[in-house]
């Protein structure tokens, strides 16, 4: 009972931010509701037992992510936008678009209905650990990479600009 | 010493070489020296050789090959490695002829020294004598039938060269083009020839040839052919009817160089081709009987017209092409050792006959033996010699020509008497011809006296050769008569295995009872020629022929001789002419040249016109037509084709594309949900 | 809870951030819409390991190595709009059509 309980607020809080995300007019508040609805996501994930994804998604995502692009929102933001249509002329195909490829999705997931959780939900940070730097050493270092190149990208984006 | 035999023809290509490279030409150089040093090396090797068989000591056919090159193929799957060998193969004759041409060179060499001393090119002519020398000696020893015809065109490029020696003048070279192209018209047969004996065994080496033969494992057919086609070489080569037509021409080379080509080289080299393919000729009776016919007609035609010329050097030329008809003849008639002794014999007499004559046109300065006469008392030495040269050719016992001549005319005998009759009156002609040269020469009284008074006997170096060659010229007949020796030197090839066998493993007692009997190699039975013939000929024709030419010529005017000339003004008109045989070739070429004319003609007026530019106009309209269907229809459609998807391209892109990410993104979105929803809900 | 719940949760959040990123016209939407995309995938792999393979761990690794693309992801597409920005004076794509034909 609690669980339908905590899976259904924490679905409601999830859908309806992400609703706000991409409907809200003022840019602010929308990455607010970003920040709020990825907040969900790790509650999921805690519902679901995966510790480490829940402790990433809020280190990375709610105060990484979130909060980078509330700043940049308040970087690039102006008084103006608050009277600008912030949704294109386009929201009525997309509507369509999302419908037909919800009912696919939602058929897929109904097929799914009669799957309860195979095993109990155990701790995984410490096994995580050790396939990150056992089996999936080469991947987890090439993500490493990734990073750095992203890191260098971004400075060089921003730094060379700012110096013409 | 005769495992050394591979350098005989080694030795004078690499003096030649040195003589032509070693210095810069030089009308005193001291590079001919070397020359004549490799041949006396050659020489020494030569009758070490000779020496050793006839006493018994070496034993031939000696035969030695390496592998020149060899090929690896595959025929029908399977492999084979294909060898083509080179190799030294010394057989008696060719013993024998190695001597004799290492001999006459080293003295058409040192007689050269004197003779072309002065000249401009002085050096150059020593390096051409020893190269010829050297192509003449690897054709007698070569075990590889190719070897030897490559050999043989080296000798027919030197010959070249030495006639067209002074090409400076027109002669000259004129003359070596008629024999460099006539000699090739027979070098061609003789390649063919060759080719189709390859085709027909797989080998050019001369004792597996000879062994296909005797197995009879070559066609008689193709035996024919290719027996004609060497006979063709032959006849290019040796100056037979009708491509005799070079070697007077021949005669504007330096008369040593004659002397060389005349004796010992290059006209030798046909009979030497014939006889060491004479295994063909054995398989091949109508190419026998084709050489004994031509060298019959070769040798009358050339004594004919020897018996009216005047320039010295062109008697003695037709006399060489009489002879080596005499071998020819002899060789169609079975008389292998008979036609192989006269080569042996005529190559002594012939050289100190031509060497004799170059010493008395060095001494007075002219062909013509109307200016001479009467140089006997001028020129002692070289008379002698002439005289025992001449007695030699005419077949006078006991000098060399009576013994190889009577033995062609006893194989004639056998033969056909048909051929013996008219080789006889050939024989009496060159008697009477080479009577009438020496008495023009030397005896009687001097003609020109301005000449007479100028003429002198030659230096030492020029008469020493002649003393040599007069030596062989009186005693090679008797030593080789001698005993059966002629038998053992020049053993005829059979097509008969045992024989061929016995003749492959020349022990003691074979050679021996060869020696004892010379039928032992000839199955048929050798007749002798009646008492009548065997001593009238020496005894009474002969002496009488050249009495009669001394008679005749013996005086001033000869008014007896041109009498006759002019009672038989078309015939000496005819042989003047030389048969007409130079016309008829020049007859032959100017109809080729019409014909080739003609054929231009319609090439060019028919042909051409018709076809090419009427193909062309055809090929013209077809284009045009094509050009119109091409623009009014296959341009139009590709036009009308591009320009539709041009159209359809902006309308869509005026259609859809106004550059928003967003726009693509929804295409993509609308794309791909589409696409996923229809295969998720399937 | 089945599968099925939080499939239908992931789907919605996913179709939410496709109509977000076709319809938003400030760039910053666009990129906050893509973020939603990537959790929902990352919530289905979550769910996937939980409930079909939970002795593996394969799909919380994935899901790791997701949020790590997706971090240089903003990162740079930050960035990027940033320098944009800068040269062209506007967060809006519809202004944001140098290559157009």
């Amino acid at each position: 009972m609690l669980e339908h309980f905590v899976f259904y607020s924490l679905a409601a809080v999830v859908l309806l931010s992400a609703l706000a995300v991409v409907t809200l007019k003022n840019t602010v508040h929308s990455s607010l509701m970003l920040g709020l609805s990825l907040a969900g996501v790790a509650g999921l994930y805690a519902a679901l037992g995966a510790d480490f994804l829940f402790a990433a998604q809020i280190m990375v995502y709610v105060s990484g992510i979130a909060v980078l692009v509330m700043f940049v929102v308040m970087l690039l933001g102006r008084a103006s936008d608050l009277h600008l249509r912030q949704v294109n002329e386009y929201w009525v195909a997309a509507l369509a678009v999302c419908g037909v490829a919800g009912v696919g999705l939602l058929r897929l997931a109904g097929a799914r209905s009669g799957t309860l959780s195979a095993a109990p939900a155990h701790p995984a940070t410490q096994a995580l650990g050790r396939l990150f730097l056992g089996e999936y050493l080469l991947p987890f270092e090439l993500v490493s990479l990734l990073l750095l190149a992203a890191l260098l990208g971004a400075v060089f984006f921003t730094h060379k600009e700012s110096a013409s | 010493m005769i495992e050394y035999a591979w350098l005989i023809p080694l030795i004078p290509v690499a003096a030649s070489l040195i003589i032509l490279f070693g210095a810069k030409e030089d009308p005193r150089s001291p590079l001919p020296w070397i020359g004549i040093g490799a041949m006396t090396v050659c020489l020494a090797l030569a009758v070490s050789i000779l020496w050793g068989f006839v006493s018994g000591g070496v034993a031939l056919p000696y035969e030695k090959n390496w592998d020149w090159f060899s090929l690896a193929t595959t025929i029908g799957g399977q492999s084979f490695v294909w060898t083509m060998p080179v190799g030294v193969l010394i057989d008696p004759p060719a013993a024998v002829l190695l001597f004799v041409v290492s001999l006459v060179s080293l003295m058409v060499q040192v007689y050269s020294i004197a003779y072309m001393h002065d000249d401009t090119r002085y050096k150059r002519y020593f390096a051409f004598v020893s190269f010829f020398t050297a192509a003449m000696l690897g054709l007698v020893v070569s075990s590889n039938i190719l070897v030897g015809f490559m050999c043989w065109e080296l000798m027919g490029l030197t010959s070249y060269l030495l006639i067209g020696f002074w090409f400076e003048r027109e002669g000259p070279c004129e003359a070596q083009k008629k024999a460099f192209m006539t000699t090739k018209l027979g070098d061609s047969g003789l390649y063919l020839a060759l080719l189709l004996l390859y085709a027909k065994t797989g080998t050019f080496q001369l004792t597996q040839l000879h062994q296909h033969f005797a197995l009879g494992l070559v066609a008689p057919a193709a035996a024919t052919v290719a027996a004609i086609g060497i006979l063709l070489g032959a006849m290019g080569k040796s100056a037979q009817a009708p491509l005799m037509v070079w070697l007077p021409d021949a005669m504007e080379g330096p008369t040593p160089g004659s002397a060389l080509i005349h004796a010992a080289t290059m006209v030798a080299a046909g009979i030497l081709v014939v006889s060491k393919l004479y295994f063909v000729f054995l398989a091949a009776p109508l190419a026998m009987e084709a050489a004994a016919w031509i060298g019959l007609i070769t040798a009358f035609m050339a004594a004919a017209m020897a018996l009216v010329s005047f320039d010295i050097k062109r008697v003695l030329a037709f006399s060489t092409v009489s002879q080596l008809g005499f071998m020819l003849c002899a060789l169609g008639c079975g008389g292998y050792t008979a036609g192989l002794f006269h080569l042996t014999t005529h190559a002594f007499f012939k050289a100190l006959l031509f060497l004799g004559a170059g010493s008395v046109i060095h001494s007075v300065h002219t062909n013509d033996m109307r200016q001479m006469g009467g140089l006997s008392r001028r020129m002692l030495l070289t008379f002698a010699t002439m005289t025992v040269a001449v007695l030699a050719i005419c077949g006078v016992w006991p000098f060399a020509g009576f013994y190889s001549k009577d033995m062609i005319l006893v194989a004639a005998w056998n033969h056909e008497k048909w051929i013996f009759w008219p080789l006889l009156l050939t024989a009496l002609m060159t008697a009477f011809y080479m009577t009438r040269l020496l008495t023009l020469t030397f005896l009687g009284d001097d003609r020109d006296h301005e000449r007479f008074h100028h003429a002198h006997e030659s230096p030492a170096l020029i008469t020493a050769p002649l003393l040599v060659l007069a030596f062989f010229s009186l005693t090679a007949g008797m030593a080789v008569a001698h005993d059966g020796l002629a038998a053992r030197l020049f053993p005829k090839p059979t097509l008969s295995v045992a024989a061929d066998a016995a003749a492959a493993t020349p022990s003691a007692s074979v050679a021996a009872s060869a020696a004892n009997n010379p039928q032992v190699q000839t199955p048929d039975a050798e007749q002798e020629l009646p008492d009548w013939l065997k001593f009238g000929i020496p005894g009474v024709f002969v002496p009488g022929a050249m009495l009669l030419a001394f008679f005749m010529y013996r005086g001033p005017k000869f008014e007896a001789a041109e009498g006759l000339r002019s009672a038989f003004a078309p015939i000496a008109t005819l042989l003047d002419r030389r048969w007409y045989l130079d016309d008829a070739f020049l007859a032959l070429v100017a109809f080729c040249d019409g014909v080739a004319a003609l054929a231009f003609w319609i090439d060019a007026n028919i042909v051409d016109r018709v076809f090419v530019d009427g193909w062309g106009l055809l090929m013209r309209i077809i284009a045009e037509i094509s050009s119109f269907f091409d623009g009014a229809f296959v341009d139009a459609a590709v036009d009308g084709v591009g320009g539709l998807s041009t159209d359809l391209g902006v309308g869509l892109r005026s259609l859809v594309a106004e550059g928003q990410v967003q726009e693509y993104m929804m295409y993509a979105a609308i794309a791909v949900s589409l696409a996923a929803t229809l295969i998720l809900t399937r | 809870m089945t599968l099925a719940d939080y499939m239908t949760v992931s789907a919605l959040l996913f179709l939410i951030g496709v109509f977000g990123a076709l319809t938003r016209r400030n760039i910053i939407g666009i990129l906050m819409s893509i973020e939603l995309m990537f959790n929902a995938a990352n919530l289905n792999l979550a769910a996937f390991d939980r409930f079909l393979h939970p002795e593996g761990l394969i799909g919380q690794a994935l899901a790791v190595f997701v949020i790590t693309v997706a971090a240089a992801e903003i990162v740079v597409g930050l960035a990027l709009l940033l320098a944009i920005y800068r040269n062209t004076d506007t967060t809006y794509v519809e202004d944001f059509h140098l290559l157009k034909g």
